[in-house]
């Protein structure tokens, strides 16, 4: 699979994080979409169906945790990560849809080839899946 | 039968005689010179000093030499007002140490016109312990909770700034087909623009911007551990095992191992016959617990040591109260240094060894995160012993 086939979208109200984790993700050949809130983002979210959707934890209005838990109704197939400035512990609803600690991403990332190599092994379990599905 | 009036009460000298004798307050007389004319005898139980050891001495020979001039200024007042002065001060005991008192002194003409002071000295030592403690704990909340916020806040700048570092490096990476394709659109040859900010040390400086954004990283996350309570589970946990497992842990830590050569101090064990409980969230705590004896290590390790370097662990419980200690017969710490240490970046260490945080950290964790106390005790060139008290169970788990 290209790179280019795999979609991410990245939910923060923070321009500066958006764009230079997109410009990685660009940068890897990702095609890369962002929203600087989780309205909006659940606005494109199933136009984009990403198969990864990075969402900060505070956004202004609804909450990222809140935002994947509406999220995933509207796309199940989209893996969901969330990004957080403070130590969290997952909810359980978030937990009940399969995340683990593993998909909590502490803030700051120091080093972004780490969140490809992320992106890659959700794609690839992703693509097991399908299989075993089919 | 009740006596009729205070007047009545009091003009009996052998009543007078007797509050003077039982009072738990020293109560004194100076003349004009501030010699001792009296003491009454509680100051020989707070202070140690026998009544002949004071009286027809000078009460300065006493007092600590910072707290005199409040105390002159007191006895002045009192002598030319005729009204009431008043000083705290410290007062030297028998055995060399200093109390803190605070007294009262009014002026008293006797039957044969002599003048002299008549006042009554009470014990604020403790008092002010706890004054103090808590002004210090009070502080040290505001403290930790400011870090904690602009921890987070400064999180996503500090993102920014390391991520665009990297997002800088790969943009003039030779091998990236993007970049060939925008250095040939503006006509520049890659390899060119990548010698030349080689030359000038460009790649070097985006190295510098990405180790110090790491180090800062670190400090940060640090910092946020002050608002992570509660999170983690708490379990009821031995805390004699406990202690043992971060001794293990100590004893694998490089730094441990390579730097403060942990395995070559001894450790003595004074635990409880009984296991004792208390609910905990176990990681915290075991970093707490590390930390402390890393410092420990760290604190022998920084001096030529006359003696056998030692730690020793104690575990004890009583009154619902479960207590471990940790001392060390490294170098100590003055009392200036012991007020400080449990304050967010104050360290000892080198720039970039230590952050000042580790204790800080231990503090919140230990008095917030689990409603206990944690102290510490120490004499410059002895050694020092941290105590942390948790309310606990004993015995066995319920």
């Amino acid at each position: 699979m290209n790179n280019a086939d795999i979609s991410v979208l990245l939910v923060d109200d923070d321009e500066m994080i958006r764009d230079c984790v997109a410009a990685y993700l660009e940068d890897e050949g990702f095609s890369v979409h962002s929203a600087d809130s989780a309205e909006a983002a659940l606005d494109s979210i199933a136009a984009i169906r990403p198969a990864v959707c990075i969402s900060d934890l505070r956004l202004p209005g609804m909450n990222g945790d809140e935002f994947i838990i509406k999220a995933h109704s509207l796309c199940p197939a989209t893996s969901y990560l969330l990004h957080t400035g403070m130590l969290y512990s997952l909810s359980d609803e978030l937990r009940a849809i399969g995340m683990t600690f593993e998909d909590v991403l502490l803030k700051p990332i120091h080093e972004l080839s780490q969140l490809v190599d992320k992106i890659m092994q959700i794609v690839a379990k992703q693509g097991e899946k399908r299989n075993e599905d089919a | 039968m009740p006596p009729k009036s205070a007047e009545l009460f009091f003009k009996s000298e052998s009543r007078y005689r007797m509050l003077v004798e039982n009072s738990c307050d020293v109560i004194f007389s100076l003349d004009m010179e501030g010699y001792f004319t009296y003491v009454s005898p509680a100051w020989e139980k707070i202070l140690g000093h026998e009544p002949t050891e004071v009286v027809g001495h000078n009460y300065r020979e006493f007092i600590h030499p910072d707290d005199q001039p409040g105390c002159v200024e007191a006895i002045d007042k009192a002598v030319r007002s005729g009204q009431v002065g008043e000083s705290t001060y410290r007062i030297r005991r028998a055995d060399g140490s200093w109390r803190w008192h605070t007294f009262r002194g009014t002026p008293h003409t006797d039957e044969n016109g002599v003048l002299t002071v008549i006042g009554i000295a009470h014990d604020v030592t403790e008092r002010l312990r706890i004054e103090e403690m808590m002004a210090h704990s009070g502080k040290m909340m505001m403290v930790s909770g400011l870090a904690a916020g602009m921890a987070h806040e400064i999180n996503n700048p500090l993102g920014a700034i390391m991520q665009h570092a990297q997002n800088i490096e790969r943009r003039v990476q030779a091998d990236m087909p993007a970049n060939v394709k925008a250095a040939a659109e503006v006509g520049v040859s890659l390899e060119l623009v990548r010698a030349y900010l080689e030359k000038r040390g460009v790649f070097a400086f985006i190295g510098h911007i990405r180790s110090a954004g790491m180090r800062a990283s670190e400090i940060i996350s640090q910092m946020l551990q002050f608002s992570s309570r509660g999170e983690t589970g708490v379990v009821s946990t031995d805390l004699t095992v406990l202690l043992e497992r971060v001794v293990e842990l100590a004893a694998t830590d490089y730094d441990m191992k390579k730097k403060y050569s942990f395995r070559a101090i001894e450790i003595v064990r004074e635990y409880a016959a009984e296991p004792i409980f208390a609910d905990i969230a176990q990681h915290e705590m075991e970093q707490v617990l590390l930390n402390i004896l890393k410092n420990a290590a760290q604190a022998i390790a920084g001096v030529k040591m006359q003696r056998e370097p030692r730690i020793i662990l104690r575990s004890s419980f009583s009154e619902g109260i479960a207590e471990l200690e940790i001392e060390d017969n490294g170098p100590g710490m003055d009392e200036a240094m012991r007020l400080r240490i449990f304050e967010p970046f104050f360290t000892t260490k080198e720039v970039g060894i230590g952050t000042g945080l580790g204790l800080s950290v231990a503090y919140a964790i230990v008095t917030r995160g689990h409603n206990g106390t944690i102290e510490v005790r120490s004499r410059p060139g002895e050694g020092s012993c941290f105590t942390i008290r948790l309310p606990g169970r004993g015995g066995r788990d319920e």
